[in-house]
């Protein structure tokens, strides 16, 4: 019985004007949305490439001594992901651009083409077109469910026969979420299909594999606003009434919520600013410089003349490596109390599936602030092995004094770090590494599982308001 | 008759459902956004404060000519509460150095880049998505709805002519929305004016006034937009559905669609090769000046702190005065020189920025919702035309900080640019203690106020636009009412 509901509805619904504009502008928006993309992965790529290449020939060339190795600065750019058409995630303005020597590293720069004088926006992407668009296309077909049965009297009808009202409830909802992924997915599949078709962009099996993923969550997003429709329109008199209600949900869940986001950010948080960066620095380094003599005598004085009495290189040492360590600790502090301030805003807006949703999607595409979080990961685990590296050719040199610390000149005079030159193809380079896929599956659990929430939710209130409906 | 009609319509829609909740809804929302809005005003309007004083204080323990470096802020705007604009995109202070043209910054690189993933909030929403949706809900049935009933035959079955039940429907539905649109500008405003640091001026008052104007004319638009959709088909549930997917057009792929266009379709260039061809510049210039003397013998020399984190020369002796003597004016020009070289460059980046924007802004007319945005953040103050008046009268403030130092120093012939002392007075001068800072009193301190005026006749085009967008639809509808089968 439920399939017959569920065809005769499909059949409705399919052959409605709200269908067919549905089609029209989903297929519309997902094709310019990755004919869009297309072009600028095209020239995001070209740019990452070329910063890629510069920077290892500035590591190439300075593979003739090693401790030009270990001062050299390296600059490198986020990689574009792959996966951006499907949830971008703002990264056109988050910092693209990563400077690090061995010891330190800067706090992210715009290195990209951005432009400030530009609104805000959103590109047109999967999470895009399925979170604003699609969630408002489910409430259009969902409004008139039941109540819209009711003032045509059919639902009378229907009910007076045998059929159980949890099976009209059920052939109603997977109906609509039927006539709702014909469009999603032929829109999905084009999109692919500009995509895919296109040199520029290499779709790796696990790429296929997070599609897929997405394409889950976007039906258990939608899936979502079908029970709210549903339940709204079991609980109005009349088809007009529920649309207005429904509209003002969608209003308030996928566009006034997620932009309170900026103001509880800013309020909830003071926000570190450049100045106070400064400011901190300043101090940091100041506090070592006064105790210089703790890190044993003589450690502020120094001259390139090794010979010079005044001179204490392993307290020289100490000194720098304290200085720096201060120094990356305000600024990893820093960075920290940037993202905080920003997940506080975002939090706070959380209890909106479309921000949930559109969470879920970055982390699951590998794409967003966590993208940024993640760079910054690896940097550190990289300084790491190459200070490893650093050491362990270093160690090989009866000539140098094996102090390694973040100062070029003393390395250089003093041979602090081995003057030998080494090989390139041994020297550790910096490459970007996707996250697997469970790991980013699991980063997002708690958002899955919150949109299961909402589902759950939302299903109680459809089944109880559909139970207690007066259908004369 | 047409007062009888309106006067039916006007009742009607007043009892409807929809209306009721529609302004609730935005009765609520008003009292639950301003004040947050105005808290997050207060908050920057702090801030502002706080920097205006530090940088003040700093200024006033200068001690050189040379090092007057200060920075200027732009006070928050109190109409940013209705329309964000630019406002936290852009960096809202500016470095006023005699060797640097100050340009319009991206707020990203002094605060926290991560918070450019938010979208914008302020009241101009309330207006731009609910009392929208609210005047497309109002319109949608006003014909096809009265067809379905079949009260539209019987009306026309009089003597009424179809104009005038058009024109009156027309007017019923412009006495009910401006309703909801009064009602959250006196909330708003009587809520914003309870806020002890919110300060009105009259010429804030007269760009609320037009603010309210171009809200009246946006909702009439959105509502001659249902009217459309509500002639052209028979049934009340087609002409909603098809209001409803143009509004969504309108308001989530427009605003979005035609940036991401622009931005792809006309990429600008990257920073880096202009910011490497600015370095070339200034180390060019530096090496210019340094070339151009050198130090002959020996001289003795200390530094001391002074603020901005510049120093100056405490004590210099014998060749040492002589070479910086003849150093500093030479350098002070060159960069001077420089600094407009650099500005020529920047100039070009910045041309493409605004290019950008510009179709961005193009594109995006195509949506009543665009046109009111941007309509209402040009009168706030909060565009990036409002911006630029901001950044060229900090230009102005740096070619008076010019002359003014060039007045002080004799063009920059003085020893007062770089040491507080004479020559005579260096010579074998003991000096305990602090130097005593300049007299900065007849500087001229930076204020900014955006000109009315200048915004107003901004704004005209959009709202122009938007007054001939009503014109059209309305024009539209009644066409299609006069060949409407009212069976």
């Amino acid at each position: 019985m439920i399939w017959r509901i569920v065809g005769k509805d499909m059949l409705e619904n399919t052959l409605s004007l709200r269908f067919l504009l549905s089609m029209l502008l989903a297929l519309g928006l997902f094709v310019a949305g990755s004919i869009l993309f297309l072009d600028r992965h095209r020239t995001q790529t070209e740019d990452y490439w070329k910063q890629a290449n510069e920077n290892q020939s500035g590591l190439r060339e300075r593979c003739d001594k090693l401790y030009r190795l270990a001062f050299y600065r390296q600059e490198v750019l986020r990689r574009p992901g792959a996966l951006a058409f499907c949830a971008e995630g703002s990264e056109k303005s988050l910092p693209t651009l990563f400077q690090f020597t061995m010891f330190t590293k800067e706090l992210a720069g715009a290195g990209g083409r951005s432009n400030y004088i530009l609104p805000h926006f959103s590109d047109i992407d999967w999470a895009f077109i399925v979170s604003m668009i699609f969630s408002f296309v489910a409430l259009v077909f969902t409004y008139d469910s039941i109540c819209g049965e009711k003032e045509a009297g059919t639902l009378r009808l229907m009910l007076a026969d045998a059929v159980p009202r949890y099976a009209v409830l059920l052939g109603k909802y997977l109906a609509a979420m039927l006539t709702l992924g014909l469009p999603l997915l032929v829109g999905m599949l084009a999109s692919l299909i500009v995509v895919a078709s296109s040199p520029d962009v290499a779709l790796h099996p696990t790429a296929w594999l997070r599609i897929g993923v997405l394409v889950l969550l976007a039906l258990l997003y939608l899936s979502i606003f079908v029970l709210l429709g549903i339940s709204v329109s079991s609980r109005a008199a009349h088809a007009a009434n529920s649309m207005v209600i429904l509209l003002l949900c969608w209003v308030g869940l996928v566009i006034l919520v997620p932009s309170l986001g900026r103001v509880v950010s800013d309020m909830s948080l003071k926000g570190p600013t450049q100045m106070e960066l400064e400011r901190n620095l300043q101090e940091a380094s100041r506090q070592v410089w006064d105790n210089r003599d703790q890190y044993g005598e003589r450690a502020g004085s120094m001259s390139h003349d090794l010979s010079w009495p005044g001179n204490n290189p392993p307290a020289r040492a100490r000194l720098r490596t304290a200085a720096t360590e201060a120094r990356n600790r305000v600024l990893e502090d820093h960075h920290d109390r940037m993202l905080a301030q920003v997940f506080a805003g975002r939090n706070f807006t959380s209890f909106s599936p479309a921000i949930l949703y559109q969470r879920v999607a970055e982390a699951v595409a590998g794409t967003g602030i966590h993208h940024c979080v993640t760079v910054y990961r690896q940097i550190r685990q990289y300084q790491t092995d190459l200070k490893q590296y650093v050491h362990s050719v270093d160690s090989e040199d009866p000539n140098s004094l094996h102090l390694i610390f973040d100062e070029e000149g003393c390395a250089k005079s003093w041979q602090a770090v081995s003057h030998r030159p080494v090989d390139f193809d041994t020297v550790p380079k910096f490459q970007e590494r996707e996250p697997p896929l469970g790991e980013s599956v699991r980063s997002a659990i708690w958002d899955i599982s919150l949109l299961g929430l909402f589902n759950a939710a939302f299903f109680a209130a459809a089944w109880i308001s559909f139970m207690r409906y007066d259908v004369r | 008759m047409i007062w009888q009609i309106v006067k039916k319509e006007f009742l009607l829609s007043l009892m409807t459902f929809k209306f009721a909740v529609g302004v609730i809804v935005c009765i609520v929302l008003t009292a639950v956004f301003v004040p947050i809005l105005a808290r997050d005003y207060e908050q920057r309007l702090r801030t502002y404060h706080e920097n205006v004083a530090r940088d003040e204080a700093e200024l006033q323990k200068v001690k050189v000519y040379r090092n007057i470096r200060p920075t200027v802020f732009r006070a928050p705007a109190v109409l940013s509460v209705f329309s964000e604009g630019l406002d936290k995109r852009i960096d809202a202070s500016a470095t006023i150095a005699l060797g640097q043209v100050p340009r319009m910054r991206g707020a990203a690189a002094q605060g926290n880049p991560y918070q450019s993933i938010f979208p914008v909030f302020d009241a101009s929403l309330i207006f731009r998505i609910v009392i929208s949706v609210l005047a497309l809900l109002v319109a949608y049935d006003a014909v096809s709805g009265e067809r379905e009933r079949g009260t539209l035959k019987l009306a026309l079955s009089g003597h009424v002519r179809r104009s005038t039940i058009l024109l009156g429907k027309l007017l019923a539905g412009m006495m009910v929305l401006v309703v909801p649109v009064t009602v959250v500008f006196v909330i708003a405003l009587v809520i914003l004016l309870s806020f002890p640091l919110v300060d009105l001026t009259s010429s804030d008052w007269g760009r609320i006034a037009l603010m309210y104007v171009a809200s009246l004319i946006f909702t009439a638009a959105m509502y001659n937009l249902g009217l459309l959709f509500s002639c052209l088909t028979r049934r009340s549930a087609t002409s909603l559905v098809l209001g409803l997917f143009l509004w969504v057009f309108f308001v989530v792929v427009v605003p979005n669609g035609s940036v991401y266009l622009a931005s792809q379709r006309r990429s600008v260039e990257s920073r880096k090769a202009l910011d490497a061809q600015i370095a070339t510049w200034r180390k060019g210039c530096d090496r210019r000046a340094r070339d151009s003397v050198t130090m002959e013998g020996d001289g003795s020399q200390s530094d001391a702190e002074d603020a901005f984190g510049s120093y100056y020369h405490r004590k210099l002796e014998g060749a040492a005065m002589k070479y910086y003597s003849a150093y500093y004016p030479i350098w002070h020009r060159l960069s001077i020189e420089c600094a407009d070289k650099c500005w020529e460059i920047e100039r070009g980046y910045l041309a493409h920025l605004a290019a950008q924007k510009r179709v961005a802004a193009d594109l995006s007319r195509i949506s009543p919702i665009c046109l009111y945005e941007r309509a209402i953040s040009t009168l706030a103050g909060t565009d990036e035309g409002s911006w630029q008046a901001f950044i060229d009268a900090v230009g102005e403030q740096r070619k008076g900080l010019i002359d003014y130092v060039r007045a002080k120093t004799d063009d920059f012939n003085a020893t007062t640019l770089f040491t507080p002392y004479t020559q005579e007075q260096m010579a074998g001068l003991q000096r305990e203690g602090q130097d005593p800072p300049l007299n900065l009193d007849d500087l001229p301190r930076f204020t900014y106020r955006s000109v009315a005026v200048r915004d107003i006749r901004r704004a005209i085009p959009d709202l122009g636009l938007l007054a001939f967008t009503n014109l059209l639809l309305f024009a539209l509808s009644f066409v299609a009412f006069l060949r409407y089968d009212v069976r």
